[in-house]
């Protein structure tokens, strides 16, 4: 049996991701064509054997419980173990959001006293990285370490609302940072830890009698001296989500093929909801260059640069460059649209013109009709 | 538990008119329409009809069927009562066990599994034809009229009526004649080789054609001539829409080329009635800033920047810059090189296509063009060149003929 147990945050919204995280929380944001975000930490565990895993939500997780369903598309719906949401059943009285993540597990506190393995992964599940999660338990095995936190050396997120650390020459976490005003170190944090059952349920205990809400600032920070935190360094691709402009760049990013071999591993594939989709139809007319564009959709007119979701229609003479048109996009003849983030179902009606720009993507809003 | 219906598909056949196509798997294994292979259209028919047990009778190379099929999860078929299950021949105690002699003995060797669920109606399927239809109102009909047995029909035209087993039939729908490739058809209305019994009268006509030592064993030949000459109720059912055998390179090839029309013939974007399939796990398919695609399919994982026209695209195949693909089926996996040509040709699963090679032509005056076929796995060397109707087995060097 596999001795590692996952732990997914899940229970942010981002609100500088606009109209795009109103109808969802940031895990279940549409990437890439076919997938959620949560896709790829969920892949992540599975492809490293994990068999338990627990996604911690708090609010608007209605999108994400329609996607991972029982778990089946991870083959994560099993007879012990398996997928579990974790809704704040023991949170009602206080009321409110979780204000940081040793707050949200101290909600779940009697879930993680049940886990079966000796080791936890922990990791916000709103992140696009193939990371091989069974090297970094090894890692965490061979160093003896407390505490092991993936880093990557490619600085993506926002200053202020990420994570830095300097290590020592053995990898040995010297100092952390968190939400300066300008990265300070060459690491950033991606705030996924390993650490062994025994230590995250001391933490959650110590953490819940003294008010503890934040593992970095709360715990992580103290304890730099006692504790031995050890960084993994990851050199693949990571997309964070900060910015409706970062979506946008992120979702560009697919389009180098450096990129998409790093994140679509065939040995580590990223599984998500298989809906059946037939293959994608071309019609006599139409034009598809430099783009990506997922299974069960019907283009008759022009793509160019573009990520195009599943179930997609851009109908006879519409133009759709630089975009992102999200599942059940409807872009009706003689539409042309650019720079455009259009989310779920929204229907662009014939010969309306769409333009935004690269440092501002219109984003129109789920359902939408324009 | 006891089964008002029960389904048997009947998959074990070689499909040896696919040729190289059926040389390492099963016929009903063959990949069809991009996205599917051709068992997902009885399997989605069933489940879509409400039928939730289904036999699957392989005999002919089933580990790929046996795999694809797995625990029926894609289909909605893994049930804890029910569900799809694999049935292939087996020894008993006392006696040797046999193959199974025909598509009746298939079922005869099976009535231990039929009895299992006892059911009122027995539907059986075959594993090669491409359609969509409605089980459950041919179960209706069937106890309606309380016929033995009921034969979904499809008009065809005389001369096509030659190469059918045809049934002549009341203006009601009874059967009182079957003619197998009649040379003077008297009627045109084909079977499709689907048919509903009422399983107690089925199960003892089967028990006795296997006790006929002359007969071959087969449901058109025996058992449906056995049942109409012991005054039966057969019952015709009128099936009108698409349906398409795809028993040879042929009608494999047209069958695919009438998914290109995605709102006539089939539709499989019509999420009413879906259709099914174990599908890998893939990314969406990227086009190259040189790709012209054109009336064609493409599916996950494909990466395309050549010319694809009037073509089918399997998952994962690469159509390289350059490249020029026109009235073909690419199976999972083919690659196609910088500067090759592949016209009117099948390139099977992970077959690859040298650099400025040609495969296949259009249609020209000699009589013998046909579709080229290139079997799985087969590498054709750069700037080799395969001729229309040629059926590709092994390696091609390149600059070779073949």
């Amino acid at each position: 049996m596999n001795d590692l147990h996952g732990i997914i945050f899940a229970y942010r919204s981002d609100a500088n991701l606009g109209e795009l995280t109103r109808p969802r929380n940031t895990c279940s944001l549409p990437f890439g064509g076919r997938y959620r975000l949560i896709d790829f930490m969920l892949s992540n565990y599975v492809n490293a054997g994990i068999t338990d895993v627990g996604i911690i939500v708090h609010q608007s997780y209605q999108s994400l419980l329609d996607h991972v369903g029982s778990g089946k598309d991870w083959d994560l719906s099993r007879r012990h173990g398996g997928l579990r949401i974790l809704p704040p059943f023991g949170y009602a009285e206080r009321g409110g959001e979780y204000r940081g993540s040793m707050d949200a597990l101290a909600g779940v506190a009697d879930y993680l006293d049940n886990i079966r393995q000796d080791y936890v992964i922990l990791a916000w599940g709103d992140m696009a990285v193939n990371l091989p999660v069974s090297e970094v338990l090894q890692q965490h095995i061979d160093t003896g370490a407390d505490v092991t936190m993936v880093c990557t050396p490619t600085l993506k997120g926002a200053p202020r609302f990420s994570e830095y650390v300097e290590v020592d020459g053995d990898g040995r976490v010297t100092d952390l940072s968190v939400h300066p005003v300008a990265a300070d170190k060459t690491l950033e944090s991606l705030e996924v830890y390993v650490l062994s059952k025994k230590l995250l349920l001391d933490m959650v205990d110590y953490c819940a009698a003294h008010d503890i809400i934040n593992f970095s600032r709360g715990v992580l920070q103290p304890r730099l001296k006692t504790l031995k935190l050890m960084s993994y360094v990851h050199q693949g691709y990571v997309a964070r989500f900060q910015s409706v402009s970062g979506y946008f760049e992120r979702s560009m990013d697919l389009l180098d093929p450096v990129v998409r071999d790093d994140l679509f591993n065939p040995a580590r594939p990223i599984r998500t909801k298989d809906r059946s989709s037939p293959s994608t139809y071309y019609g006599p007319d139409a034009k598809s260059l430099h783009s990506l564009v997922a299974d069960g959709c019907l283009i008759e007119g022009e793509v160019e640069n573009s990520i195009i979701s599943r179930h997609v229609v851009i109908e006879k003479g519409a133009k759709v460059s630089n975009c992102v048109l999200m599942q059940g996009t409807v872009v009706k003849s003689g539409a042309s649209l650019s720079y455009v983030i259009t989310d779920k179902d929204v229907t662009v009606n014939q010969d309306r013109m769409l333009m935004g720009h690269l440092t501002y993507p219109l984003a129109i809003a789920k359902g939408s009709v324009v | 538990m006891k089964k008002e219906v029960v389904a048997m598909l009947l998959a074990g056949g070689q499909g040896s008119r696919l040729y190289a196509l059926t040389s390492q798997v099963a016929k009903p294994a063959v990949p069809f329409g991009g996205k599917y292979r051709i068992i997902d259209f009885p399997l989605s028919n069933c489940v879509n009809s409400g039928i939730d047990t289904v036999g699957v009778l392989t005999q002919y190379r089933p580990l790929e069927l046996n795999s694809y099929i797995g625990s029926g999860q894609p289909w909605d078929l893994d049930r804890s009562d029910g569900g799809v299950h694999i049935l292939p021949p087996y020894m008993r105690e006392g006696e040797k066990g046999t193959w199974y002699k025909g598509t009746a003995n298939a079922i005869y060797q099976n009535i231990g599994f039929l009895d299992l669920y006892d059911p009122d109606y027995v539907v059986i399927l075959s594993g090669d034809h491409i359609y969509k239809m409605d089980y459950s109102d041919m179960v209706a009909q069937h106890k309606k009229t309380e016929a033995a047995c009921t034969i979904s029909v499809l008009e065809v035209t005389l001369e096509e009526a030659k190469r059918f087993g045809i049934m002549n039939a009341n203006e009601d729908g009874q059967v009182y004649e079957f003619e197998e490739k009649p040379q003077h058809p008297k009627s045109t209305l084909a079977s499709m080789g689907i048919y509903v019994f009422t399983w107690s009268k089925l199960r003892q006509y089967l028990i006795d054609d296997e006790a006929d030592p002359n007969s071959s064993n087969d449901f058109g030949k025996n058992i449906i001539p056995n049942m109409l000459a012991a005054g039966e109720k057969l019952m015709t059912y009128r099936f009108s829409g698409y349906w398409k055998d795809v028993g040879t390179i042929n009608s494999l090839w047209d069958a695919n080329m009438d998914m290109l029309a995605p709102h006539s013939g089939i539709d499989l974007y019509d999420s009413s009635w879906p259709i099914y399939a174990r599908s890998p796990i893939k990314p969406p398919h990227i086009t190259g800033p040189n790709a012209q695609i054109s009336h064609s399919l493409v599916t996950g994982g494909c990466e395309v920047d050549g010319a694809v026209e009037n073509s089918v695209l399997f998952h994962s195949v690469v159509v390289e810059e350059g490249a020029d693909v026109q009235y073909s089926i690419l199976m999972p996996g083919a690659v196609v090189k910088k500067g090759a040509v592949v016209s009117y040709a099948i390139v099977a699963e992970n077959a690859v296509v040298g650099e400025e090679a040609t495969v296949g032509a259009p249609p020209n005056e000699d009589p013998d063009w046909g579709i080229a076929v290139v079997a799985s796995g087969v590498t054709i060397g750069d700037k080799a060149v395969i001729k229309p109707s040629a059926m590709i087995r092994e390696d091609v060097k390149g600059g070779e003929q073949a």
